[in-house]
Formats: C-alpha cells, sequence, structure tokens
C-alpha cells in the first residue's frame, strides 16, 4: 500500500543517458547514499578478493605463489580499502540514506556538500590503485609507520593523496551530519528521542570531526618528508619516528569507534523491531555511546605498548574502562530481547550473530589492555583476530544487519530469507573458523605482515583451517549477489512498513519520494510510528511531566490509515491489523506538532495518538 | 533455529583447547615461558583468561537461552510487555564490569612492574641489538664480540640462564621489533631512541625470535636465535668465540688481478651498476662501497665456489665503508651475485671468455 502519493515529475527521466546523468548530478541524500553503498560493496569484493590471496599464500608454510613485493602491497591495500573504501562509505552510504528520513528532513542539510563529499570517494579509489601503474602500490601496511612509509616507493605518495582526499571527504560529510541531526528534526523529535542509528552517527561524526583532521596533518608532514626533506619523522634529522604513531594513533583509535559505532547503532534498531519490544534503557545506550566517544580519544596509545615510549598505566587503565560502557550496551540488548517476541528474519539474524561475535572481539581487545601480555601478543595473529572480530563480526555483520532490514524501504523489494539465511550461515560459521584459529597462532607467537611462516608444530593447520574459513567468507558473498540480482527482477510489494517498525523512515513510501515525506506523524517518543499503530502503551520517558486531559479510548483502527504499515501478500508477518483486542487506553493531551505537519486523516478526530504528554 | 545452534555451537567447539602436551599442537595454554617474566605475564594471562571464559559463557548462555525462550510462537497475540528500563539492573550491569576491570588493571601494574624492572646498575651481561633492514647484530660491548646475522638464519645470541641480562635495542633505519614467544616479550627497535629491557631466562634451550615489527621487503624472514645455557658453558662460549681470528679484509692483492668496483646504494635499490663482467679463470678483487647510510651490505656469489657452493664475503662493509674481497677465479659462463644480509639486492655477474 503506496500512500503517499508520488509527485508527478516536471520531465520525468526515461532515457538511459537522461538517467545516468540523474545520478551523475544528484543532490538527493537517497540517490547519493546508494551511490555510496554500491561504490563501497564494489571495493569491499576488491579488498575481498585481496584478502583471499594473502589467506591463499598463507594456507601451507613456503612462497607459493606471491613475491614479498606483491605481498607487502596486498595486504597494505587490503586494509586500506576495507576500512577507507568500504566500511566507512557504507556506513556513511546508509546513514545518508537513513538519517534524514529518520530524523524526518526532505534531505541533508548540504546536498551539494553531500555530492562532493560522494566524488571524491571514486577519485580517492582511482589513486590508491593507481599505484601499481607507477611502479608499485603502497607497502608499507594500512598503518604506514613511519620511518618506512618515507623510505618507501612512490605508492605511497598516491596513497597518502587518496586518504587526504578520503579524510576531506569524511570531514564534510560529518559536518552535514552533524547540521542536519541538529538542526533538521522533525517537531517533536527532540535529542532524547532519536532513534540510536542517529546517535551512533552523531556520535561517529563527532569522532571524525575530531579525529581525521589530525590524520590529514600526519599525511601533510609524511608527504613534505618524502618529497620535500622534511625531517618530522626522521631522527637523523632531528624528527621522531614515534610521532607518527601518536599522530596515526590518535586517529587511528577512534577510527575503530568509527567503524563499529553505526553497527551498534543498526543492532539497537533492529533488536526492539524485531522483539516487538522497545529499547531497554535508551538513555543508557545514548551515555554508553557518548562515553565511548569520549573514551576513544583517551587510548590510542594502547597500540603503542612495545614501543617503549609510552606511559602504560594511564593507556592501560582507559582501555580496561571502555569495557564498562560497551557491557552495558550488551546488557542492555540482552534486556531489550528478553520477553519479547523474537522473529528471527534475516535482519534480527545478523544482529544477534553481531551479538554473539562481537563479544568475542571485545573480550580479546580486554586482554589487549592486559600491558604485560600486550607485549606478547602485539603484532601478532592475535591482533589480526580481534580486529577481524571488530571488523568482520561487527561492522560486516552489522552492515548486512543494515542492509537486510532498510533494503525493502531503498528498493521496495524484499530480500529473499531463505538465501538471506544460507548467507548468515557461511558468514557466520566461515568468520569463526577464519579467525579463531589466528588467537592460537598469535598465542603461540606467529607475527602478522609475513608472507611465509615457520612449519611449527599446528600452525600448517591452524592457517589452513583459517584460509578454509576465509573463503567461506568469500562465498557468503554469492548468495547475496544473487539475492539482490533476482530480488530486483521482482516487483516493488514491500509496502511501507513490512517489519512492522519503529521509526519515521517507515512511515513513508518505499522507496520514498524525493521529498520524503508528505507529512509527518507526531512525535512523542523514541518510536512514533509504533505509537501511531498500537497508541501509547505505557508512559516512555518524560521530558515533560504529564498533562492531564481527557482520555479516550483508542484502537489499532483509530490510528490514522496513511501510516499504518500493511504486511506485505507471502511475507511472513502474522500482525496483521485489528489482531489486537484490548482497546488501548491512553491520554490525549494538547498537541505541540503543528499543523501542517499532522497527519492528514480521513476525517474524525483529528487528535494524533498520544501517550499524554507533548 | 537450528541454523543459530549450529553456528553457536561451531564456535564453542573453536574454544576447546586443541591440545595440550609441551611442543604438540598449540592450544590456549603455549608451553611454559622461558624467562621469569614470561612466567609472570603466563600467569596473568591465566587469570584473565578465566574470566574472559566466565563472561563469554554467560553472555553466550544468556543469549541462547533468550533466543529459544523468547522466540516468537504461532498465535500468540498483542504485544510483549513493553518495559522501557531498570534504573537498578543498569547500575548492577555498570558496576559489576567496572569492578572486575579494576581489578584487572591492578593484576596488569602489579605484573607490569616486575616485568618492566630495570636494574639501575647492570651488573651481568650487556647485549647491544642493532636492528636493520633485514638483519641484526649483538654486540657483547665488555666482551668484544659482535655478530650480524646473514641470510634466513640470522645471528645467534648467547646468555647465561638464571641471570639478570641487559639488552639495549637500536636501530639503524626503520622500526623493528625485538621478540621471542618463549620469554612472551618484545619491544620495538627504534631508529633513534634506544630501548632497554632486563631479562631472566630461566630454562637452557635454543629459542627463535623474530622482527615483529613490519619492516619492509624482507621482513617475514628476519630471525634470530637465542641460545640460553648454564654460565659455565657461556663462559665457554664466550672464550671460544674471542679465540676465532678476526676477518680481514683481503690483504695485499696480486698486483696484476682486475677489479671491479661496485656500490650497494641500498635494500630496495640494490647494487649499482648491477651487471659486472670479469675475465674467466683469473684472479679478480670486487672493490665495495657501500654508499647505504643504514644497512651493511656484502658481496656474495651465488655457486661462486670450485665446490659449487655460495662464495660468501667477508666482513660486511658498513655503511659508508670501503671493502676490497678477493672471490676465487670463476669459470666462464653467467653467475648471480648478491648481498647475504639482503638477499633481495641480486646482480649479474658475466665471467667472460
Amino acid at each position: 500500500m503506496a500512500t503517499t502519493t508520488l509527485a508527478p515529475r516536471a520531465r520525468p527521466y526515461t532515457s538511459t543517458r537522461a538517467r545516468a546523468y540523474e545520478w551523475l548530478t544528484t543532490t538527493d541524500h537517497k540517490k547519493i547514499g546508494v551511490m555510496y553503498m554500491a561504490s563501497a560493496f564494489l571495493f569491499f569484493l576488491i579488498g575481498g578478493v585481496y584478502a583471499l590471496l594473502i589467506r591463499a599464500e598463507l594456507a601451507v608454510p613456503g612462497i607459493q605463489f606471491l613475491e614479498f613485493e606483491t605481498y607487502n602491497q596486498l595486504f597494505t591495500l587490503h586494509g586500506t580499502v576495507m576500512i577507507f573504501l568500504f566500511v566507512m562509505p557504507m556506513w556513511t552510504g546508509l546513514a545518508n540514506y537513513i538519517v534524514p528520513l529518520q530524523v524526518g528532513a526532505a534531505d541533508m542539510a548540504f546536498p551539494r556538500i553531500n555530492a562532493l563529499s560522494y566524488w571524491m570517494i571514486p577519485v580517492a579509489g582511482l589513486m590508491l590503485f593507481s599505484g601499481y601503474a607507477f611502479g608499485g602500490a603502497a607497502n608499507a601496511g594500512w598503518t604506514g609507520y613511519a620511518p618506512l612509509s618515507v623510505r618507501e616507493n612512490i605508492g605511497i605518495d598516491l596513497w597518502v593523496g587518496s586518504l587526504v582526499l578520503l579524510g576531506t571527504s569524511s570531514i564534510l560529510g560529518a559536518i552535514n551530519f552533524i547540521a542536519t541531526i541538529f538542526k533538521m528534526r522533525a517537531p517533536g523529535l527532540t535529542l532524547m528521542r532519536m532513534p540510536l542509528f542517529v546517535w551512533n552517527t552523531l556520535v561517529t561524526s563527532v569522532l571524525l570531526l575530531f579525529a581525521v583532521p589530525v590524520l590529514t596533518a600526519g599525511f601533510v608532514m609524511l608527504f613534505i618528508d618524502r618529497n620535500y626533506g622534511g625531517g618530522f619523522f626522521d631522527p637523523a634529522l632531528g624528527g621522531n619516528p614515534i610521532l607518527w604513531q601518536h599522530i596515526f594513533w590518535f586517529f587511528g583509535h577512534p577510527e575503530v569507534y568509527i567503524l563499529i559505532l553505526p553497527a551498534f547503532g543498526v543492532v539497537s534498531e533492529i533488536l526492539p523491531v524485531f522483539s516487538r519490544k522497545p529499547l531497554f534503557g535508551y538513555k543508557a545506550f545514548v551515555f554508553a555511546t557518548a562515553s565511548i566517544g569520549a573514551l576513544g580519544f583517551s587510548v590510542w596509545a594502547h597500540h603503542m605498548f612495545a614501543t617503549g615510549a609510552v606511559y602504560l598505566p594511564f593507556f592501560s587503565f582507559f582501555t580496561f574502562l571502555i569495557a564498562v560502557p560497551t557491557g552495558i550496551k550488551f546488557f542492555n540488548w540482552l534486556a531489550t530481547m528478553w520477553g519479547g517476541q523474537l522473529r528471527l528474519s534475516t535482519p534480527m539474524l545478523f544482529a544477534i550473530g553481531f551479538i554473539a561475535l562481537f563479544l568475542i572481539g571485545g573480550l580479546d581487545g580486554a586482554f589487549l589492555a592486559v600491558v604485560p601480555f600486550d607485549f606478547h601478543v602485539h603484532d601478532t595473529y592475535w591482533v589480526v583476530s580481534h580486529i577481524h572480530y571488530v571488523l568482520v563480526a561487527g561492522a560486516v555483520f552489522g552492515i548486512f544487519a543494515a542492509l537486510y532490514y532498510w533494503w525493502p524501504k531503498i528498493t521496495g523489494r524484499m530480500l529473499d530469507e531463505r538465501l538471506g539465511k544460507v548467507q548468515w550461515v557461511l558468514l557466520f560459521v566461515g568468520t569463526n573458523v577464519a579467525f579463531f584459529p589466528q588467537h592460537i597462532l598469535g598465542l603461540d607467537g606467529m607475527i602478522r605482515r609475513i608472507i611465509d611462516y615457520a612449519p611449527n608444530p599446528g600452525w600448517t593447520e591452524l592457517n589452513f583451517l583459517s584460509t578454509i574459513g576465509a573463503f567461506m567468507v568469500g562465498i557468503s558473498m554469492l548468495p547475496f549477489m544473487w539475492n539482490v540480482f533476482i530480488t530486483q527482477r521482482k516487483p516493488a510489494t514491500a509496502g511501507d512498513d513490512p517489519w512492522d517498525a519503529n521509526t519515521l523512515e517507515w512511515a513513508t513510501t518505499s522507496p520514498p519520494p524525493t521529498y520524503n515525506f508528505e507529512a509527518l506523524p507526531p512525535v512523542r517518543s523514541e518510536r512514533p510510528l509504533f505509537d501511531l499503530k498500537y497508541g501509547a502503551v505505557e508512559p516512555h520517558a518524560a521530558a515533560v511531566p504529564a498533562a492531564r486531559g481527557e482520555s479516550h479510548e483508542e484502537t489499532r483502527a483509530d490510528a490514522p490509515e496513511e501510516f499504518l504499515g500493511e504486511p506485505v501478500e507471502g511475507h511472513e508477518d502474522p500482525d496483521v491489523p485489528g489482531a489486537r483486542t484490548t482497546p488501548q487506553v491512553s491520554e490525549h493531551a494538547p498537541d505541540a506538532t503543528p499543523r501542517e505537519e499532522r497527519p492528514k486523516r480521513e476525517g474524525g478526530d483529528p487528535a494524533p495518538p498520544t501517550e499524554g504528554r507533548s | 533455529m537450528a541454523v543459530l545452534l549450529v553456528g553457536l555451537l561451531t564456535l564453542i567447539a573453536g574454544c576447546a583447547p586443541a591440545g595440550a602436551e609441551g611442543q604438540a599442537f598449540p592450544g590456549f595454554f603455549a608451553p611454559p615461558a622461558a624467562s621469569a617474566e614470561g612466567q609472570a605475564i603466563d600467569s596473568l594471562y591465566f587469570y584473565v583468561f578465566l574470566i574472559a571464559v566466565a563472561v563469554f559463557l554467560t553472555v553466550e548462555g544468556l543469549l541462547l537461552w533468550i533466543v529459544f525462550r523468547y522466540r516468537r510462537r504461532p498465535r500468540v497475540d498483542g504485544l510483549p510487555p513493553q518495559t522501557h528500563g531498570h534504573n537498578l539492573l543498569e547500575i548492577v550491569w555498570t558496576a559489576i564490569p567496572a569492578a572486575i576491570v579494576t581489578m584487572l588493571f591492578v593484576a596488569t601494574i602489579d605484573t607490569l612492574a616486575f616485568v618492566e624492572e630495570l636494574d639501575p646498575k647492570p651488573q651481568g651481561v650487556i647485549i647491544d641489538v642493532v636492528g636493520f633492514q633485514w638483519q641484526w647484530t649483538f654486540n657483547y660491548p665488555e666482551e668484544g664480540l659482535s655478530f650480524t646475522g646473514a641470510g634466513a638464519e640470522g645471528p645467534v645470541m648467547a646468555v647465561p640462564v638464571g641471570e639478570r641480562v641487559r639488552i639495549r635495542l637500536e636501530a639503524t633505519d626503520v622500526i623493528h621489533s625485538f621478540y621471542v614467544p618463549m620469554f612472551r616479550y618484545k619491544l620495538d627497535v627504534v631508529p633513534g631512541r634506544v630501548n632497554e629491557f632486563d631479562i631472566v631466562v630461566e630454562e637452557p634451550g635454543t629459542y627463535t625470535g623474530q622482527c615483529a615489527e613490519f619492516c619492509g621487503l624482507l621482513h617475514a624472514e628476519m630471525y634470530f636465535t637465542v641460545e640460553a645455557m648454564s654460565r659455565a658453558d657461556y663462559d665457554a662460549w664466550v672464550t671460544e668465540q674471542q679465540q676465532q681470528p678476526e676477518p680481514t679484509p683481503g690483504g695485499s692483492p696480486p698486483p696484476d688481478a682486475a677489479t671491479v668496483e661496485v656500490t650497494s646504494v641500498g635494500v630496495v635499490e640494490g647494487y649499482e651498476p648491477s651487471e659486472l663482467s670479469v675475465p674467466a679463470d683469473t684472479p679478480w678483487l670486487v672493490d665495495l662501497t657501500n654508499s647505504d647510510q643504514f644497512a651493511p651490505h656484502d658481496f656474495a656469489i651465488r655457486g661462486g665456489n670450485p665446490d659449487g657452493s655460495d662464495w660468501q664475503g667477508d666482513p660486511n662493509a658498513d655503511p659508508g665503508q670501503q671493502v676490497i674481497y678477493e672471490p676465487p677465479p670463476l669459470a666462464a659462463g653467467q653467475y648471480e651475485f648478491y648481498c647475504s644480509l639482503h638477499p633481495n639486492m641480486v646482480g649479474t655477474l658475466r665471467v667472460g671468455e
């Protein structure tokens, strides 16, 4: 039931050429979001092939089919591409699409800057890979430690240029998100009613705004050292190689949260919807997110415990401390599901997989805060395992949860559930088979970034197992791509609100019109659409003391027609309208929503369902 | 649902220690550390591991139980109770993790103090380690010994057991890291900075070490070996090494010998020129100038000895140094010459008719 009528275009785009022109020149946050996601997925495939090449080489001891130099370039680009060209743009793209919808805005605050931020990405990607045409891609690792990165090949100049460009894109994007979230929220959508994905995008943007300029400054210094005889990082000229690590990790640790916080947001969106309960401890989530963001700036040197140049207890303490807000999130997620009615659809499975596996990434991260133990496993496969439990089990599971969840909103079509579950199983098992053995390799002293390893007892078996797992992760992308392919050939029948969701993006058509909303439902809690469909079931955290008004009975049937999601035919959603028989009693209060913003209703009582306060 | 179960079972199965005996298949508990510091780290690891397993089982168990217990069943109408939060619970699950991490932090600081303890006046053996792309030099300043590794073998560091040994680390070019897994310890080797640590090796034995910080092309092959031995064995070893003759540069070469000049420019750039030609079956000399400002180099010829093995020039040319080598006369043909410290530096040697 597409209920919001699409305004007819003055000149509809029909020909392929006109459509290409439309996409290339668009400032629509939704089209830009889709382009972000599409290019991110492309880079994900490239980075994934690189990972498989690395794992294939490491399957057995000895050097099989790669050379030292090729291998060093592979792992450098694998890290750079996955972090800067896959996960970051993927989250930016999702947030681009979803955040304006979730805050009830018509677009981002600065649509043209938004387009500019996007178009820097393909340019930066080309620049990164163009190293191959100029005598070798970057080969100093994604961390580019000086002075190695000062001395290595020309690819590093292009790598620096590419990352400066990507950093600029991120800074512009962050400013855009902050402006959108602070200035363009729908009436009634107070900060403490914002969906958690918006909160996490906000904190991520703030982190980007503080961290990326530092990194960019570092890159400029590196470029000067490389090309203009600077000596920032060269001890012979009075510089200090450790300085690079301070700069890099001052960015690099918040970067980890930049990559993972949006996944926290996605999980916090999906769990309530598929448990049919509100998020447990909304405020705790907000404070935990903010404190993870703040603490993220006080732990950078835990990547430098083995340099002998940092004050260890300080950074150890703050690293431990991060476990506390992260733990709060875990327990609140569990409490959200507790007592619910869990629908185990694909987005929910990915969210549960995220919780199950990210826990491992969190726990082995806590080991790394134990400084003496970090002396042992720093720069070993333990760290490789840790970062992949955080970024594959965390970010990638979060990304697929988000894609399966919002796919019907973005395309109007439901992805196939069965193929989705096949992908989930492959990815879940593959992730563990690939990365769990790496813990043991790290404990046994296998260092990272090596093309070859000694055939110590067990190393061959564990590495071979890890390679099998990596290929499972690779294969798990095939059902997804097939799923996307067959889904695009089906009619767009998902409807506005196929998941019976809570937030504003589901109150418009799928896909939404260019201007997003014809009318907005009133926002009285962090679940405006839920309130609309079910009435306010019980008081939410009150911003203002309840105003007593006349009470009236309200049933689901009373809810405004426009905003009722309709179950899709064939889609298993037992939540048909009218299933609820108990009338909900709620209190009516004066409505602060401007008249024009209210949903248009077919006569009758103009008062929208409220929970008793404004 | 079953799928989730299978997945989680795989996960839990993956956690089981895969083997326990000594040199057998590695598991969650590596063979006992060989140094006093390493043993302290091992016991700290054991407690952290127990806590982590407890947290892991609690959370995964809860998650599994919740997914089973509260999965949506058919013909259940209405919404579940809409609970929004519980302040007491929030306080509980803030306080408990905070208490656990505080405990861990205290244990960490305690072990850290022991591991990092430095003798203000080192009494025993002092070893200066110099890391360069992609080899190590171990200097024993008191004993006047110096060893530079070549090829994939790397140098050997002998240490007495049961004594505090001071190891001082410095790099000439890029950052390396001195890592011996059986000591559970690594410390970065940084250019322009001297890092030092004390270690007490408890168990005699041979322990492999490796550079742990990515340092360029042949990082994967930057190995070394630590031999821990009793004090008596160590003293004998020192005497034996001190009596070995110093390798001297070629002496006075025959005046009629042909001399080829070659410069080692750097570990990435290689030799200049990279093609040399010499007459066959006559004595000849190599005049090697090392213009690399960071790493030592030498000159070796693959299959250059009469018995077909590789001929290797001795000693190394340190940065800025010039060394003259006297390789054996070669039969006509084409040979490969290389640097035994940096096997990636190669060139072609044509031995003429």
